[in-house]
């Protein structure tokens, strides 16, 4: 069964993709893992949306329930995932296979391991493109050879006929580029691309991505745990911990103006080139939160350098910042706030006793 | 616009839309697990367990020892058979002596072939060449029949050499079957070495100034571990069939009889007396099919592939 | 690009480490080829000091280490660790000077035997040495690791894949400090971490190079990390050394075309600062066949003929900052400067 519904019932208006309070447990030995825990986002069409997380975050299962790649054994699914107006969270791998590749496509990690290590370059590109549009074998290839002239691949004439272990890692990740471009899908989910690369192919990529996306006005979900990545090549950020979304907002935003202590101490642990060599860099104490047995209140609280009593009781929800209506945050005592700003001052004078 | 907390109330409220499913039960190593559990106690406590007639009993049948006199039934579980013996005792001394060529022929595989294996995949070069060419050797020698020349000249041999004229049959038997496990097991072991050599923690340890003996002991053979012990477990099952299959060939140990020894005794009168062939038979599919399941259990949990064996 | 070239070898302060026309090749299966990992490389370290390696993948960093090391020996060149010739030595007397010199790798799980308890693991260096009695050994080996952020008594009782990638990292370092070395190399020591556990690790770093006077080689693909940790960098590519200048300097006036093109490309966590940066073109060449001349040229935006067929050798442009370009970036003033500074640097 097509979910290839006609025009005149698809919702061209209003976001692209709407995730409503999405959780995703897994049932194993050692009990339920919330690894999603209640998210809920927009993503307009044509925008940039990055999702920012350490390991444990949740942010690569998030990306895994928007394309429905779970696995089916011990599962447990809550929320909703409307994809153009479309309720595609509940849907069958069957049914899923229609809106792969043509209205949805990941990207992931590591290309080495990515494509298919037996299958032409050009086959692997052909694929989609005969499946889903139906193309006659040589327009397809045709289409491939054109597909990989876009994504800057040199004498694209001879790698079709390549297989992608001659090819280096960062070709091989504009392979992906090309195959998920293929059909010219309205959404593109991309899993931490460039992780695995050296930092020169890294910005050659993350362009590459930010020109395909301008020119087919397609959407964008880029998962990383790199908030350098983020400022540059995503209209709005969001911030994961422990399965929930802490914070959001517009890029620019986000960065000047930081209300979750998460968030602020995340960007000050990063090692900056602009910094004088040997500074110290600022550390969260701890460690990520376990999946199974959340902490009580807010998530982050055992680790909060900022923590008060209210954190380790009560769960805060996210509500928008007085200054901007779409950047929002989950802290009771967010940077900035009288509470934070007392604790930071007694702290400071610590440290100074202590020298 | 991007999220916001949302005045609009969601349509479906909260949706379940895939439950867990419990994993299905692995069953075949339990019970494979099982059947060889009790069958070891049997066979190694036979003498001292009540219900398991001694080796020569023989059961008479109206005041007289009859070829084949009773089937399977309560005076004798298993039927007799042509010696008037009891079967199912017979069964289980056979699997004591099954078990012991079994448990020796992997334990000499294992012992030099590992040691072949270790040795080629730690130090390559020289030692890999001549290790290979060794096992390729083995491996090319159609075991059959080797099994056949060894064991049926074997008397010729021991005169031979007197060094090894103490050896019985059933040490005949497991020493060859060692032989020819070796080169399987000596592939796998090098294998493995081979790829963890290259690990980072053995990297260290030579960083740190180890001498390779202490290398391959301290650091490669207990990540080695898992590997034999798979291997070891459906090595096992395959040479108790090898040794069933000797022992059919007429090559088998006299006494007391083995499984195989007891369907060669047996075969001709499979139509008179079904039962003092297939209960040997069955025992022999069970405690080789539990050996199979274990081994492939094993080799799921460690992640071990067979390719080799 | 890089060529050999010792200008940047120092001849006055406490050398602990001086590495000179460090070759690494390996062949490629029985082709008859060659990769050339290293291709003539000099470094040296002063007593006390972190000396950053930097480059890509396939520059040839971590074959360094590992040549330094001797694991495996270098192709050719010399190798002086506290006035002893590395490479000359024979298994034994290497085996010795392995104490004095430790290597922390990459990844942290498979760094640590998988079957063996993690204060084994610690213990193993001083069990090899036989160094101290069992008492003196335990002590020793529970003393590092709380200094590591480690719980000894959990460490008695648990395998490496009880813990997690970062903690992993610290085992491994206390590991390395067990035997009381003088230098540690570091083989890319944090890439495998997410950020928070980086940060504290780089700070662990930190803090025991200052508390055992330990000199350490930072190698990493980072630039932002390396120059956090490091007090001079060399920049590396395709087996050669394109720069070396102290950590600051290396950011604040890069000299080689090849850095600027890395410090271009590490996305900066500013939205305002990411604009108009144009990436560089193409791939790197592959190590087997290295194009002739400056290795970089092919990439270069300011490649010009002489760099297609002369490799350029390492020389001074500031205090301390040496370059191995044809062209460097500020040219004009590095010519007339040089003069002045070939009497000031090079005593």
């Amino acid at each position: 069964m097509s979910i290839r519904i006609q025009a005149s019932t698809r919702e061209t208006d209003g976001p692209l993709l709407e995730l409503e309070d999405v959780r995703t447990h897994f049932q194993t030995p050692r009990g339920v893992v919330r690894a999603v825990d209640g998210v809920s986002l927009q993503l307009e069409r044509g925008k940039a949306l990055g999702i920012v997380g350490e390991s444990g975050s949740g942010k690569t299962i998030l990306s895994r329930s928007i394309m429905g790649l779970l696995p089916p054994r011990g599962t447990i699914r809550q929320g909703s995932i409307r994809f153009e107006g479309r309720e595609i969270g509940g849907l069958s791998r069957r049914a899923m296979r229609d809106v792969w590749g043509k209205e949805m496509a990941m990207i992931f990690q590591d290309p080495m391991t990515s494509l298919n290590p037996l299958m032409k370059i050009g086959a692997q590109i052909a694929e989609p493109l005969r499946i889903h549009l139906d193309m006659p074998k040589a327009l397809a290839w045709t289409t491939a050879e054109k597909l990989m002239q876009d994504v800057r691949i040199p004498a694209p004439g001879r790698r079709l006929q390549q297989y992608p272990h001659e090819m280096s890692g960062g070709m091989r990740q504009r392979i992906m580029i090309a195959i998920a471009m293929a059909c010219g899908p309205t959404l593109l989910l991309a899993d931490e691309p460039t992780t695995a690369l050296d930092v020169t192919v890294q910005a050659q990529i993350l362009d590459l991505l930010g020109e395909q996306r301008r020119d087919r006005n397609m959407s964008l979900l880029l998962v990383t745990h790199d908030l350098g990545v983020v400022a540059g090549h995503t209209d709005d950020i969001g911030v994961m911990y422990g399965g929930k979304l802490v914070e959001m907002a517009p890029t620019a935003e986000l960065f000047a103006n930081m209300k979750m202590p998460y968030t602020e101490a995340l960007l000050q642990s990063i090692p900056k080139l602009a910094d004088v060599s040997h500074t110290r860099l600022n550390v969260i104490s701890g460690r990520p939160p376990d999946l199974v047995n959340p902490p009580a209140g807010c998530r982050f609280s055992p680790r909060c350098p900022y923590v008060q009593p209210r954190c380790r009781e009560e769960e805060p929800p996210l509500i928008p910042t007085v200054e901007d209506p779409r950047h929002t945050y989950a802290c009771w005592y967010p940077v900035g706030s009288p509470q934070y700003l007392e604790t930071k001052e007694r702290r400071r004078r610590e440290a100074e006793v202590a020298a | 616009m991007t999220a916001t907390l949302t005045p609009t109330p969601t349509p479906t409220g909260t949706v379940v839309y895939a439950k867990a499913r419990r994993k299905v039960p692995q069953l075949g190593w339990m019970f494979g697990a099982a059947w060889l559990t009790v069958l070891g106690i049997c066979a190694f406590a036979a003498n001292y367990l009540p219900f398991i007639r001694s080796y020569d009993a023989k059961i008479q049948v109206n005041g007289r020892a009859k070829k084949y006199g009773l089937g399977p039934g309560w005076t004798a579980w298993f039927g007799t058979d042509n010696s008037s013996h009891d079967v199912f005792a017979r069964c289980i001394y056979g699997a004591r002596q099954t078990l012991i060529i079994g448990i020796g022929a992997t334990i000499i595989g294992l012992t030099v072939g590992g040691l072949l294996g270790v040795l080629a995949g730690y130090y390559r070069g020289w030692a890999d060449r001549v290790v290979s060419i060794v096992v390729d050797c083995l491996l090319a020698l159609p075991p059959l029949l080797l099994a056949l020349l060894l064991i049926q000249r074997s008397d010729q041999i021991k005169e031979s050499i007197t060094a090894i004229a103490w050896l019985t049959r059933s040490e005949e038997i497991m020493i060859t079957l060692g032989i020819l496990s070796i080169a399987p097991f000596a592939r796998i072991v090098r294998a493995q070495t081979l790829a963890l050599r290259e690990r980072d923690f053995v990297l260290a340890a030579r960083s740190v100034g180890a001498k390779p003996r202490r290398v391959i002991w301290r650091e490669i053979m207990p990540n080695l571990v898992p590997a034999m012990v798979t291997v070891a477990v459906t090595g096992l099952g395959i040479l108790i069939a090898a040794e069933g299959t000797l022992a059919f060939l007429g090559l088998g140990v006299e006494r007391p009889q083995t499984w195989g020894k007891m369907i060669d005794a047996s075969r001709d009168d499979l139509g008179k007396a079904w039962w003092a062939a297939i209960f040997p038979c069955l025992f022999l599919f069970l405690t080789v099919l539990s050996f199979n399941f274990i081994g492939d259990r094993l080799a799921r949990k460690f992640d071990i592939r067979e390719a080799a064996v | 690009m890089a060529g050999t070239g010792k200008a940047h070898l120092r001849d006055q302060g406490d050398i602990l480490l001086r590495v000179e026309d460090l070759v690494v090749e390996f062949p490629v299966g029985r082709t008859g080829l060659k990769v050339n990992a290293v291709s003539g490389i000099s470094l040296d370290v002063l007593r006390g000091e972190t000396l950053g390696v930097v480059g890509e993948s396939g520059c040839g960093k971590s074959t360094t280490g590992r040549a330094i090391m001797q694991l495996p020996r270098p192709t050719s060149g010399s190798v002086l660790f506290e006035g002893r010739q590395l490479t000359e030595m024979n298994g034994d007397d290497m085996r010795e000077a392995r104490t004095r010199m430790q290597m922390i790798f990459q990844d942290p799980i498979s760094s640590l035997n998988p079957r063996r308890k993690v204060r084994d693991i610690v213990m193993e260096p001083l069990s090899i040495w036989k160094r101290g009695t069992s008492a003196e050994r335990r002590t020793r080996v529970d003393a590092l690791l709380e200094e590591v952020g480690i719980d000894p008594q959990r460490a008695l009782e648990s395998q490496p894949h009880q813990f997690s990638g970062g903690q992993c990292q610290r085992i491994s370092i206390a590991r390395s400090l067990v035997l009381d070395p003088t230098l540690i190399i570091c083989d890319e020591p944090v890439s495998a971490l997410d950020v928070s556990v980086q940060a504290q690790v780089l700070n662990l770093l930190e803090d025991l190079k200052a508390k055992h006077g330990l000199t350490l080689i930072f190698i990493a693909h980072d630039l932002a990390v390396v120059k956090n940790i490091s007090d001079r960098v060399a920049v590396m590519y395709l087996g050669k050394i394109c720069e070396v200048a102290p950590s600051d300097d290396l950011y604040r006036a890069p000299a080689h075309h090849y850095t600027q093109v890395l410090l271009n490309s590490i996305p900066v966590p500013d939205p305002n600062a990411a604009t108009a940066r144009t990436a560089i073109e193409g791939e790197p060449p592959s190590p087997v066949l290295p194009p002739p001349g400056c290795r970089f040229h092919t990439r270069c935006p300011a490649a010009s003929d002489v760099c297609r067929n002369e490799e350029p050798k390492l020389r001074a442009i500031a205090t301390g900052h040496f370059v191995a370009c044809h062209h460097p970036i500020h040219g004009d003033e590095v010519a007339v400067s040089v003069g002045q500074l070939n009497s000031e640097v090079l005593p």
